[in-house]
């Protein structure tokens, strides 16, 4: 029998997995598919904006973070703590750097990251292949797009730049080997870059426009698992920096940290199960017996002493809503909290600063994360519930979402690992 | 069955019951089933899942002409399903789709031949020695890579000189455990014609528990025609095994099969794509397992005997793509590590290639040899004391070997060695 059973393999997940792993626990991590590790930009957000409405930038993540939790004790931040939102970043750290591919930041420091439409993006972790772009030193960038990949269009970056007084110009490249494919995308592309020819073709297509240009920025597509070598003779071939813009899905940069954080839990004696849909639960006198996932016959039983959810929230599927008004957890039932009446899902206004009250609707937990019933009492002994299908915060638009998803899968992993 | 469902009706339904066509409305365009499909990333002949199922297939219908040619060149190994964040059911619709593009232009005599292994399996068996020489000689081979289309390279099975299963199975009826537990064997025609250790493993392996083995009459689950777009002929087919095993379900009997491929037909993907919604057919899906599924739930319920030898040796095994599709797991995994001395090491690799009779078509040799790259890479890397791999499905471990030089078994055989019941080298029961 499994110790510790997660139910989702997102941020969330896959840090508890890997952390309970590695505290000797016997981990399986069961998932309906791959998860949001392949939507995200392969960045760690803290938290970028705080109070949410989008209008202050988080310079410090630590003071925002404590003015969060002060505001709010109920967010997954004020459940975690300080403590082990800085040890989360440092396993992780000492993880991406081991692998050959380091994140570069600190809690008490942003950065400021160009996004794919030229607009400015405060993060607290970046991968070494984005570190280049960072906007609060101005030299002059040159921003080079690929003819066929229909996800990135360097115009729109440099003409936004340039908007926000940053001085940038475009280049549309068009190399050989893209011209003779009829279909294109950014991991066939990523691989593609792995070749030397064709970083020699690249490089030779861009130095006619270099220009005043300082630092050269790509979208996300530099390599797959060699990516920082690609990086680094790119540089090598253009004279100066490079660096990435994450872009549309899938995220290279975050199946790269996919790969790292599975290499991690495989390593540590984990197993990692996919295309396994979680849709219900056995319970007996207050806890729960079995997790049941769907087959290609009967439900198959899950057994675990304890169990992990982390299904993520509404576009995550850990959490449903339906015409009628009902907000459902799938796989426990468990009680979720959410606006009683539909009408109070939504402000009137789609882009309300406030945002809207359904987006922050989820699990309550207490501080050993068990999700509570009405009276405040854990509803299972042995269910826990992680990252962005809690309540009492809006990750999107706090900028918040990897750090919420890690920062609360590494707390519970050390608090299950300690017992 | 579509038009019984409107939208508002899904919202209540929960989503691994929708209709798999439906499932496409849940398809949010992220392109991760794109990132992973193992065909996509070595050809540019097939765009990836995402381009086929959700997208080509808002275009589908019975009365036009099929929008994607390229769906051909869907090997259904059903990665995209097992990574797809939101339900769609992309492998099962793109068969609907080859099977849409059949019925425009007809089959080819070559995908009717591939289709019917069971046929060529019966005949080959009447002169194995003569069926032998002729599938394995590089002039008869070339003939059939120019005349048919089946790549020359391919490694196509080599027919049971000793007889079949069944007939080893009425040779030794009088050694047969008779028991008040009994479970019954789906051999699929691998076993039959090719392989009638596997079923003698598993034989072996059921007696050695308790068990006694019921082998019903019994036909071929149909999957390969499914894959070739045969689908009035898979219904046939499927009828006759619904017959003949519904009774023993209805009874309450385990249906077990060592064919990764044939439990998953008789589970799923006959029902889902033939429209079976009968009572008879869900009652035989139900009482399907793959073998070491059933084994590993006998093994939770403290039932399975683990009185193993040490078998020492370092394992590469790779869990077949259709094994993956039944979503228990990798029990099979679970058991082995059982076994005392034995280094499994598990093979992250996506598919190996064949995907069934994918790879023995002579347009397609090349790609699935490209994708089983990854897995014989994989095999490499472990090491030179490694002498033999492990795989669940015929054809993968035909491919794993025709990709590595190194002998191939089933998971059933090592287990049955590790009860000192079964001889690896001569893949045959010690007591014979």
């Amino acid at each position: 029998m499994n110790e510790i059973t997660i139910i989702g393999a997102g941020m969330a997940g896959l840090m508890a997995g890997w952390q309970a792993a590695k505290q000797g626990k016997k981990v399986k991590i069961v998932a309906k598919g791959w998860g949001a590790t392949h939507w995200l930009s392969g960045c760690i957000d803290i938290v970028g904006y705080y109070p949410v409405d989008g209008t202050e930038v988080v310079e410090n993540p630590v003071a925002a973070v404590k003015q969060i939790i002060t505001d709010n004790p109920q967010h997954p931040y004020g459940l975690v703590g300080l403590d082990d939102i800085e040890a989360m970043i440092s396993a992780l750290k000492d993880e991406c750097a081991a692998a050959g591919y380091p994140l570069h930041g600190e809690l008490h420091r942003n950065w400021l990251l160009p996004s794919a439409v030229g607009t400015l993006r405060p993060t607290c972790l970046a991968p070494e292949m984005m570190i280049a772009g960072d906007m609060r030193q101005n030299s002059p960038l040159l921003i080079v797009g690929f003819k066929q990949l229909m996800d990135f269009f360097p115009n729109v970056v440099s003409d936004n730049l340039n908007k926000q007084g940053i001085t940038a110009a475009q280049a549309m490249v068009d190399l050989r080997v893209l011209r003779e494919r009829s279909f294109i995308n950014p991991v066939i592309l990523a691989e593609m870059l792995e070749q030397p020819a064709v970083q020699k073709e690249l490089a030779n297509q861009i130095k006619p426009h270099l220009g005043q240009a300082e630092r050269v920025g790509f979208p996300s597509v530099l390599g797959m698992d060699q990516a920082m070598t690609v990086k680094k003779e790119l540089e090598r071939l253009l004279g100066r920096p490079v660096f990435e813009i994450p872009s549309l899905t899938p995220s290279v940069p975050g199946m790269r940290l996919h790969h790292i954080l599975t290499q991690a839990i495989v390593s540590a004696g984990g197993r990692i199960e996919n295309g396994m849909e979680a849709i219900g639960a056995k319970k007996e006198n207050g806890k729960v017996t079995a997790v049941y996932t769907s087959t290609a016959a009967r439900p198959h039983p899950h057994r675990s002493q304890q169990y992990i959810l982390a299904t993520g929230g509404i576009l995550g599927g850990g959490i449903t809503t339906n015409s009628d008004g009902d907000v459902r957890e799938v796989v426990f039932d468990l009680p979720v909290t959410a606006p009683l009446k539909q009408v109070d899902w939504f402000h009137q206004d789609f882009l309300d600063k406030r945002g809207h009250p359904i987006y922050q609707s989820g699990l309550s937990v207490n501080k050993q994360f068990q999700p509570l019933d009405d009276g405040g009492q854990p509803v299972y002994g042995n269910v826990f519930a992680i990252g962005t299908t809690l309540a009492h915060c809006e990750a999107i638009r706090e900028r918040s979402f990897e750090g919420v998803a890690l920062a609360t899968g590494y707390a519970l992993a050390r608090q299950l690992g300690a017992t | 069955m579509q038009d019984e469902f409107n939208l508002l009706d899904m919202a209540e339904v929960p989503l691994h019951e929708w209709p798999v066509e439906q499932t496409l409305d849940n398809c949010i365009k992220c392109n991760i089933c794109v990132t992973a499909c193992p065909v996509a990333a070595v050809t540019d002949k097939f765009p990836g899942p995402k381009y086929e199922a959700p997208q080509a297939g808002r275009f589908r219908h019975d009365m036009q002409p099929t929008p994607d040619a390229s769906v051909d060149y869907c090997s259904g190994c059903r990665v995209c399903n097992e990574v797809c964040p939101t339900g769609v059911r992309i492998a099962e619709i793109n068969a609907r789709a080859r099977r849409q593009i059949t019925k425009d232009s007809g089959i080819p005599l070559r995908n009717r031949l591939l289709g019917r292994n069971e046929l060529l399996g019966k005949i080959g068996s009447y002169v194995p020695r003569l069926a032998n020489f002729g599938l394995q000689n590089p002039l008869s081979r070339s003939m059939a890579d120019m005349m048919f289309g089946i790549a020359k390279e391919a490694p196509l099975p080599t027919w049971s000189t000793k007889g079949t299963f069944w007939d080893w199975f009425k040779r030794t009826r009088a050694q047969r455990l008779k028991s008040e537990k009994k479970v019954v064997y789906f051999n699929g025609c691998a076993t039959m014609y090719y392989e009638p250790f596997i079923g003698q493993a598993a034989v072996a392996v059921f007696e050695h528990n308790g068990y006694e083995v019921i082998v019903p009459p019994q036909k071929c689950c149909g999957l390969p025609m499914l894959s070739n777009g045969e689908f009035d002929a898979a219904s046939e087919y499927h009828q006759y095994n619904v017959d003949h095993l519904h009774d023993y379900a209805a009874k309450g009997y385990d249906i077990i099969g060592t064919s990764t491929s044939c439990t998953l037909t008789l589970k799923e993907e006959a029902p889902e794509l033939l429209h079976l919604t009968d009572e008879r057919s869900h009652k035989l899906s139900y009482a399907t397992w793959d073998i070491f599924e059933w084994l590993r739930e006998r093994h939770e319920a403290g039932e399975l005997k683990t009185d193993f030898r040490p078998l020492n040796m370092v394992l590469p095994y790779h869990a077949p793509c259709q094994y993956r599709a039944h979503r228990v797991g990798k029990p099979a995994l679970d058991l082995l590590e059982l076994i005392p001395g034995l280094d499994v090491r598990e093979s992250t690799a996506r598919c190996c290639g064949i995907a069934g009779t994918y790879g023995y078509k002579s347009e397609k040799y090349q790609i699935a040899m490209d994708v089983g790259a990854e897995l014989f890479d994989f095999v490499k890397t472990q090491g030179s004391q490694v002498e033999m791999t492990a795989c669940d499905s015929e054809t993968c471990r035909w491919q794993l070997e025709h990709g590595t030089d190194l002998p191939s078994r089933h998971p059933i055989e090592y287990l049955a060695a590790a009860y000192g019941l079964y001889d690896l080298e001569r893949r045959a029961l010690l007591n014979e």
